[in-house]
């Protein structure tokens, strides 16, 4: 039986700097060539600190963590992830809070409220190459396999795949937002940094909360 | 006093900027700011949270500006809103300005003690005065902001005095190409230098007289756009911009669209033709063109062009209301060639350097052809006759010789040129020419396409024998052999006459017996359909004897488009092919795309496995609009016409519920705005409309038909469910094999096995037409449908309808004539007892 709480979260939380970290020579080089070259060190910096924060802290509930983790990422990326990432840990952790038996249903509505920060943030549109076009279909994949009764890793590993083929997409896409939209269509052709981190934190919650 | 803080990516930067604006305050009263910048001393970033401080730190009641560079300084500024009081959060205003020149003037300003909004208006036009003194713009609006330090007029500067508006983009799809380019036009129409900014996205000013530039504003529906305009007729410039702005920048039908279509004459439909040639030279004799002074030459080169221009614009008019808007836009690229800036600045340097107009035109435009001609693609190749055909008009209008229209009071000529354009093609007086020769072989440019639609005879390629052909000289051709006759005996005439009058004859006969119905032998009719993907396919099938289109492939109609077409552009052209097809019904299938169909307007992602990827209906999951669009295109035409739908790729009942679903919303929303307004897209109305379908009921249009394609083993395994509620199912049986036989028809290797009679597609089809539910017709679309052979299988295992090629609509006819139903079924349950498909031929 998985369970969403402190210590499972934190999990998560860990497992994704350590993806990020792995990955981070590949995102910057991503951002390199459709953007300002610093999404891999921007989001390294983040989840260390977010890391140094979970170590150095004690908390209450799951929604005091993830409230911690998104302040600390929004003091610390820098990049116009550290707000969009930032809001989605808030609002994640908002619609969390107080939350008793955290089931697969409520798992999945808070991160709805948490993409919907991200939506009201950064005005981004399907389509628009950016990381909603990953999280829509991990959120859409997530609640169909929730409606026909998948349990919650199930639901993160199809989100997960999901987020991986709308990431995928973005290749093909010419950027609308961020630094990347400067580049009209010359974006086309390369895969857009942040679907390609979003993908990695529902990996890693897949792999984590299970 | 306000307070100001400075957000940016860079702690030294924004100190930098806060001490050169310190520099411009002399006395001791200044506003108070607070910097938010970097994330240390040398670390590039902006952090919400510091944002959030430094305004809670200069915070008073009079107010916050915050002023910052870019990219995320804007997310962590809004962010930060959300971070301090709700009251704070009130009184803080961020700004669009630029942040060195509008946090000077913003410093300027608030050390007078002038309030919030004064001073986010003062540093907002803090770039007026840099782009004045540069001279990119004027910029200083008549009403300025108090306390903006009038620019000085200098009164023997170009810079006359500005005009400004502001406007909104409000047609659906935004200031994309085609609004863009007329926006373009209007401009240049005037003397003045005009700039669009985008005030939601604060991209520009850019040159409204260049279309790249006017397309990197990236306006979409629903933005702001400043209007600034110097220069002699500013003023009018700027008014007939913001009427154009008004009309939804044209981008929508005319008004006038709805008007009766001219009726004109239609060729004789026949392959051969006799008469006097009319020989018409692509290469116009400019020997006796006098050169003249530039300026001489520059205004009859402006004349040409407007002759030329006015001549396309009636031809595009013609052609779109015979032939649909899609015939039309060959003529829009041509008139594109007149305005493109890589074209006409050149001519215009050389015409200003003493070079005649003919030669700077020519000199162009054939270099511009050349270009097309070295492309690969064969597309690309075809806009090389475009541009010929482009230049012939300029030279004929330049030299003072008139486009040679025959006169219809002689006897119909046979038109001789090198190669036969759109123009040419589509200006045609039936009823004055017999037929069309051309020297240069090609038998698929834009002007045999739309010869062949007007049904006007053509023979082309025939080589020297029609280069030496003079006018007057009577010829005649025979495409069916191929034969050109450059000189005609008076016996040559007789046979040639009498031979028009078997061929008329013969085609009434084959016209007549296709029109009629096809009765199986013990009298059940079985409607004979035709796949249609163009408008000539649409001809050809009417013109078969086609009882309508059992498959309209939207995404080969629309295939060539640079850009998604349209709602209105999809209407246009479905009405178009229904009425090209003398009001038969037509079933439209929505976008098949994927697999080996890209298109260019709709990215698709790279697969592994694309005929097992988001193909058909599920290329629309994640990215629906264009799948409304087409749906709201269809419900429009359907109010109209007789019309059926039909969703492609379907595999499972929750597709057909979403694709189901997704027509009623669109017929819902697109029933609220027939009545109100229409340019609003989709999108832009869906709240409404989803009100509005509450409302309404959710119906799609009377008389609307829904169906699906079976096309995925899947589907014909579950057509009982699949189809429940519909109204009728359509085989698609090459893909059908393709799927079942897990074999590619183009693989050599294993292409015998992807063979439609294999006893399993078969089967497939047999269960389909035996479980699907009362009521839903079964309708054959794929190849097997076109081949006479399997006729009688196929009405034996109960399908109820054919749609093959637009050719062997006769031939199926003749096949559905032939069948006895009850032979068919015996037939049919023989050949399902059948092992291999070498035996099942054996028994057709």
């Amino acid at each position: 039986m998985s369970t969403v709480d402190v210590s499972s979260v934190s999990g998560w939380l860990r497992s994704y700097a350590e993806a990020i970290s792995e990955h981070a020579a590949e995102l910057t080089e991503l951002d390199a060539a459709i953007g300002d070259a610093d999404h891999g060190t921007n989001m390294n910096r983040g989840m260390q600190a977010v890391v140094a924060a979970i170590d150095g802290g004690d908390f209450a509930d799951v929604a005091a963590l993830l409230k911690k983790a998104g302040l600390t990422m929004v003091s610390t990326v820098g990049g116009a992830s550290g707000p969009l990432y930032g809001t989605f840990l808030l609002r994640l952790g908002g619609a969390l809070d107080g939350a008793s038996d955290i089931t697969a249903e409520k798992f999945g509505a808070a991160l709805r409220a948490g993409v919907e920060g991200v939506v009201a943030r950064g005005k981004a549109e399907l389509g628009d190459k950016t990381m909603y076009d990953a999280w829509v279909p991990a959120l859409d994949a997530y609640d169909a396999a929730v409606a026909s009764g998948a349990d919650l890793p199930a639901a993160l590993q199809a989100a997960a795949a999901a987020a991986a083929r709308g990431r995928d997409e973005t290749t093909a896409m010419v950027a609308r937002k961020g630094r990347a939209s400067y580049l009209g269509e010359r974006s086309a052709g390369h895969q857009d940094p942040g679907a390609t981190s979003t993908t990695l934190l529902l990996e890693s919650a897949a792999a984590a909360l299970s | 006093m306000i307070s100001i803080v400075v957000v940016s990516h860079s702690r030294a930067l924004a100190e930098a900027a806060v001490a050169l604006a310190g520099e411009m305050i002399t006395g001791d009263e200044r506003p108070r700011v607070a910097v938010a910048a970097g994330l240390d001393e040398s670390t590039f970033g902006t952090n919400a949270a510091a944002v959030a401080e430094a305004i809670t730190e200069v915070d008073t009641p009079d107010g916050v500006l915050v002023l910052l560079d870019l990219g995320s300084a804007i997310l962590s500024a809004e962010m930060a809103l959300e971070f301090v009081e709700p009251d704070v959060a009130g009184r803080v205003r961020l700004s669009s300005a630029p942040l060195v020149e509008g946090l000077v003037a913003a410093v300027v300003l608030a050390s007078t003690g002038a309030d919030l909004d004064a001073v986010t208006e003062e540093a907002e036009s803090g770039l007026a005065a840099k782009r004045f003194h540069l001279g990119s713009a004027a910029t200083v609006s008549e009403t300025g902001a108090d306390g903006t330090p009038d620019a000085p007029a200098d009164e023997d500067s170009a810079v006359a005095a500005a005009a400004t508006a502001e406007v909104t983009v409000s047609n659906a799809h935004g200031l994309h190409a085609r609004p863009a380019a007329k926006v373009v036009a209007l401009v240049r129409g005037f003397d003045a230098h005009v700039t669009l900014t985008n005030l939601d996205t604060g991209r520009g000013p850019v040159n409204a007289g260049s279309l790249s530039a006017v397309a990197t504003l990236n306006a979409r529906s629903g933005n702001r756009l400043r209007v600034e305009a110097s220069g002699d007729q500013a003023d009018e410039a700027v008014h007939a911009l913001e009427e154009l702005a008004a009309r939804g920048f044209d981008d929508q039908p005319a008004a006038g669209s709805a008007a009766p279509r001219s009726e004109r004459a239609a060729g004789s439909g026949l392959d051969l033709a006799m008469g006097p040639a009319l020989v018409r030279k692509t290469d116009v004799d400019t020997s006796a063109y006098q050169t003249a002074e530039p300026e001489t030459e520059s205004r009859r080169s402006r004349e040409a062009v407007a002759t030329v221009r006015s001549r396309l614009h009636d031809l595009e008019r013609r052609t779109s209301e015979e032939s649909g808007a899609q015939a039309g836009a060959i003529f829009t690229a041509q008139v594109q060639l007149l305005d493109d800036p890589d074209i006409t600045g050149p001519v215009d340097a050389e015409i200003a350097a003493g070079i005649s107009a003919v030669e700077a035109w020519s000199r162009q435009l054939d270099e511009v052809a050349a270009r097309f001609e070295g492309l690969a693609d064969a597309y690309q190749r075809e806009r090389a006759a475009d541009v010929r055909s482009v230049r012939a008009a300029l030279l004929r209008a330049l030299t003072g010789k008139p486009d040679e229209d025959p006169d219809a009071t002689g006897a119909p000529v046979i038109l001789v040129v090198d190669e036969l354009d759109a123009a040419t093609a589509a200006s045609i007086d039936a009823t004055a020419v017999a037929g069309v020769v051309t020297v240069a072989r090609g038998t698929t440019g834009h002007g045999v396409i739309v010869a062949a639609s007007r049904g006007i005879p053509l023979l082309t390629g025939v080589g020297d024998d029609a280069a030496g052909v003079r006018t007057g000289q009577v010829v005649a051709f025979d495409a069916r052999t191929d034969a050109f006759l450059p000189e005609v005996s008076e016996a040559d005439q007789r046979r040639f006459a009498d031979l028009v009058a078997e061929r008329s004859r013969e085609r009434i006969e084959v016209v007549e017996a296709a029109r009629g119905p096809a009765l199986t032998g013990d009298g059940h009719r079985v409607p004979v359909l035709a796949n249609v993907a163009s408008l000539a396919d649409a001809d050809s099938a009417r013109a078969n004897g086609a009882e309508g289109s059992g498959l309209v492939r939207t995404e080969v109609l629309f295939g060539d488009r640079a850009e998604a077409p349209t709602v209105e552009e999809q209407t246009e052209t479905f009405l178009a092919l229904a009425k090209a097809m003398g009001g038969a019904p037509l079933t439209i299938r929505t976008w098949d795309v994927g697999g080996d169909k890209p298109l260019p307007f709709l990215p698709m992602p790279r697969e592994a496995n694309p005929f097992l990827g988001a193909r058909g209906i599920r290329a629309f999951r994640r990215q629906p609009r264009l799948l409304y669009d087409q749906l709201t295109a269809i419900c429009r035409a359907a109010r109209e016409t007789p019309i059926r739908v039909m969703f492609p790729m379907v595999s499972n009942a929750g597709e057909v519920a979403t694709a189901v679903a997704q027509l009623r919303h669109a017929a819902a929303i697109d029933a609220v705005l027939v009545s109100g307004e229409r340019s609003t897209g989709f999108y832009a109305s869906a709240e409404t409309g989803s009100q509005a379908a509450a409302e309404a009921g959710s119906a799609v249009p009377e008389g609307l038909d829904v169906g699906i394609m079976v096309e995925v083993p899947a589907a014909a395994l579950t057509i009982e469910t699949l189809a429940e509620g519909l109204d009728f199912v359509s085989v698609g049986t090459n893909d059908l094999t393709q799927y079942t036989m897990a074999a590619d028809r183009g693989n050599d290797a294993v292409a015998e096995l992807a063979d439609p009679l294999s006893p399993a597609v078969l089967r497939l089809i047999d269960r389909v037409c035996r479980r699907a539910p009362d009521g839903v017709e079964v309708a054959v679309c794929g190849d097997l449908a076109s081949q006479p052979r399997a006729v009688p299988l196929l009405l034996g295992l109960g399908v109820r309808e054919l749609s093959c090629t637009p050719p062997k609509v006769p031939d199926v006819k003749a096949a559905v004539r032939g069948t006895d139903l009850a032979d068919a079924r015996a037939l049919a349950a023989e050949v399902l007892t059948a092992g291999e498909p070498a035996e099942i031929r054996e028994l057709l």
